[in-house]
């Protein structure tokens, strides 16, 4: 497509981004989840696996999901500037999803994590792989976070014990609503990182194959009886 | 006394079930009771009923909760009472239930135990469990439950050589046996490679209370459980012919010092070894005749524990047993083939009574189209733990041929 | 009669007490001694009164534990607690503070004023390094 004026100023402009290398997870059930980063070309099969959840009201799916799937469309479209999103894959079955961006090269806004396998700690990997995204990898010295779910928040906050920068607000705030927000930073990071973050690297050939291909999950523990129509 | 049998077992799923009212689960495992019994029209026949909940009070913010249970399933006016025991509230109503058969005031009982604890968060739910401990020299401070599974771990490995890697086992093998129960919470099986020996292990199954990890501890779940008991000399036995009745032989609970800190042998549970020798004196039987029990694994440890404070296993022994898979469904001791309290889940009010369901399932022998059968499963024991073992209620159940 | 200490500046306590018939010392304070069955009336009226002993001091610690899984209102990561033994028997539970915690070690059980997870104050026992 040819991108004509318009189209280029209604782009924002975009920093260059290091790839996040994949890495591979052992779940509690024995299975082997993929963790690795979503190309563009792939966003039709996460924007399928969202769309069912965007009904659900417990636990805040609704909100989670209408929100992910509106900013994953907007990278796509080139509506939202430094972002990316990770993927867990189980036999290329998409488990769960993060998505996060940058505002600059130093500062990390964090967007969603939505877990559709439920029960084996996948938010938990893939909200930690995210922030290893974010510091050790795209070299952030700090992100920015809030949650919808007063639950997933509270554990972040008190797991990652995050800095309460609400006294900056309105200044300093979230933009996820315009919140007053907390922040992991890198300091907070390389205490917390040893016991939530893992992975192997590099991932064989053969595996990472397995999660070429990304599936729609064929079943939501959240949504009893889901048929994919 | 009295022979006492289980004509009626009813169960709901566990897991979280926050969108339902606490009685309404409660009534819908009173209802499959019933209907298991076969005495839906004749409900009334029932004439007392004993609800066992440990925090309608605190967390669901609901009172009188045997009253409305009755209500609810139009069983008026049958007698209803609460009983509060902590996580043991389901075992003390079986044997209050026991105790109104046997003392020839009533003839049928019904028992159900629920909890919604789902309702709160985790953290207000750990906090409302806590209310169980000594208020000014445990829960002032902040200690929980599983802080007390955490000192009494390590303090046995130290004691008997107990790895982390044998604590992984016990899940190992009751999420096996979970994956097989259509009513537990946790129905994913794992694979000690994945939460012991892989290099991802240690945040997988992250620590909750060192030593004790993520699969060392039962999760928190909402669900109820219910029995029908009569008396095996009343006239009402003619109402109960389409289950074979299981008796109970054997009821024995104890008490031990509320503050933990205060026992000779803090690797002592005396009153889990009370409540077991007057549950088989009672029973006239011995350890080696059960044929496979459900003990109250809340921690993992508490299995290994408290099977060697039943007679089970010397003190120490457990875990060799374990490794060898004598507590496997298929071993000589199966223990929690329901998946036990790490796996079904562990709603506080129903464990006790869900614990005597499985014993029931099994001597009728109708775990067998689940995969989990126990063969030539003939006595079969439960062991109900509250507090930390500072009132503890064990129940001997029997086919009536044994 | 008044007691008038109650309005100076107080200074964190964790009292056991003792049994005035037999001298058995008791943590936390029982209603009815275990030795000798003398009762104990807190209001100081009925009974004869128990006189309280401070717990502080060097002691062993007999088990410990590391714990994420904390009450709502407690919102940090983990909290370490311990139970120790004293020289003159009793036993206690409370919060540690040693970086290193070993089974047996010798602790410090110093009184502080703290909160509990509902935000009420009380003095609780702290076991730090020596």
């Amino acid at each position: 497509m040819a991108i004509d004026k318009m189209e280029q100023s209604l782009r924002p402009p975009q920093l260059d981004l290091k790839p996040f290398p994949a890495k591979i997870i052992t779940l509690a059930n024995g299975e082997e989840m993929v963790v690795r980063e979503v190309k563009r070309e792939e966003v039709g099969v996460l924007l399928g696996t969202i769309q069912p959840l965007m009904g659900v009201q417990k636990d805040f799916y609704d909100i989670v999901a209408s929100r992910m799937y509106a900013e994953i469309l907007g990278w796509f479209e080139y509506r939202v500037a430094n972002e990316f999103v990770l993927v867990g894959a189980i036999n290329g079955e998409i488990a769960g999803i993060v998505n996060s961006r940058l505002i600059d090269g130093k500062t990390g806004m964090s967007y969603h994590t939505m877990t559709i396998k439920r029960g084996l700690r996948i938010g938990a990997q893939l909200f930690a792989a995210k922030m290893e995204h974010h510091i050790d990898i795209l070299g952030n010295d700090e992100v920015h976070i809030v949650a919808e779910s007063p639950n997933g928040f509270k554990r972040w906050m008190i797991e990652y014990a995050l800095e309460d920068r609400s006294s900056r607000y309105p200044a300093l705030h979230h933009e996820l609503g315009g919140v007053p927000t907390f922040t992991l930073t890198r300091e907070l990071w390389e205490r917390v990182k040893a016991d939530k973050c893992t992975g192997t690297r590099p991932v064989s050939p053969e595996k990472l194959a397995t999660a070429d291909k990304l599936k729609m999950p064929s079943e939501y523990p959240q949504i009893p009886g889901f048929k994919r129509g | 006394m009295r022979n006492v049998s289980i004509v009626g077992i009813g169960h709901t799923v566990f897991g979280n079930l926050s969108d339902f009212d606490l009685v309404d689960v409660m009534a819908f495992a009173s209802g499959n009771a019933l209907d298991d019994a076969g005495i839906r029209e004749d409900r009334k026949i029932i004439e007392q009923v004993f609800v066992a909940n440990m925090g309608g009070g605190i967390i669901n913010h609901q009172t009188g909760i045997a009253s409305s249970l009755v209500s609810r399933m139009d069983m008026e006016p049958a007698m209803a009472e609460l009983v509060e025991n902590g996580p043991a509230s389901g075992a003390s109503a079986v044997k209050l239930g026991y105790m109104a058969i046997a003392s020839g005031m009533v003839d049928v009982v019904m028992v159900t135990g629920g909890e919604l604890m789902r309702s709160v968060t985790g953290w207000e739910g750990t906090d409302f469990v806590a209310s169980l401990l000594h208020p000014e020299a445990e829960y002032n401070y902040g200690l929980t439950l599983p802080a007390y599974g955490g000192m009494f771990t390590r303090i046995y490995m130290e004691r008997y050589g107990l790895t982390e890697r044998d604590l992984g086992l016990i899940a190992v093998k009751d999420h096996q046996n979970g994956a097989k129960n259509p009513f537990a919470h946790v129905r994913v099986p794992c694979t000690i490679e994945a939460i012991h020996d892989s290099e991802n292990a240690h945040v997988i199954n992250n620590y909750v209370a060192e030593p004790l990890r993520m699969y060392g501890m039962c999760p928190v779940s909402d669900g109820a459980a219910s029995l029908i008991l009569c008396a095996e000399d009343s006239p009402k036995m003619k109402y109960f012919t389409k289950q074979t009745p299981i008796r109970i032989t054997g009821i024995g609970s104890a008490t031990d010092t509320h503050c933990v800190h205060n026992r000779k042998d803090p690797l002592v549970l005396d009153a889990v070894r009370l409540a077991a020798e007057r549950a088989y004196a009672m029973a006239g039987l011995k350890a080696e005749d059960i044929s496979f029990a459900e003990l109250h694994d809340a921690f993992v440890i508490l299995e290994l524990a408290i099977s060697e404070e039943v007679g089970f296993f010397e003190r120490g022994k457990s875990a060799e047993a374990l490794r060898n898979g004598v507590t496997a469904i298929d071993g000589a001791k199966p223990i929690n083939t329901s998946g036990g309290l790490k796996s079904k889940g562990h709603p506080v009010g129903a464990t006790g009574v869900s614990q005597v369901f499985e014993l029931v399932k099994q001597l009728r022998g109708q775990a067998e189209k689940e995969g989990r059968q126990v063969k030539n499963a003939k006595h079969g024991m439960a062991v109900n733990f509250g507090g930390f073992g500072n009132n503890v209620v064990a129940v001997i159940c029997s086919r009536r041929d044994a | 009669m008044i007691d008038f200490s109650a309005y100076g500046v107080k200074t964190p306590e964790v009292k056991a007490v003792k049994c005035p018939s037999c001298g058995k010392l008791h943590y936390p304070a029982p209603m009815i001694c275990n030795k000798c069955g003398e009762r104990r009336d807190p209001s100081g009226v009925i009974f004869k009164h128990w006189e309280t002993v401070s717990l502080s001091g060097e002691c062993t610690l007999l088990a410990w534990t590391r714990v994420y899984a904390l009450p709502d209102g407690l919102d940090m990561q983990y909290l370490l607690f311990g139970i120790v033994e004293f020289p003159n028997g009793l036993r206690a539970s409370g919060r540690l503070e040693v970086d290193q915690p070993v089974t047996g070690m010798k602790v410090n059980a110093r009184a502080e004023t703290m909160d509990n997870s509902k935000g009420k104050e009380f003095d609780g026992l702290i076991f730090g390094d020596l």
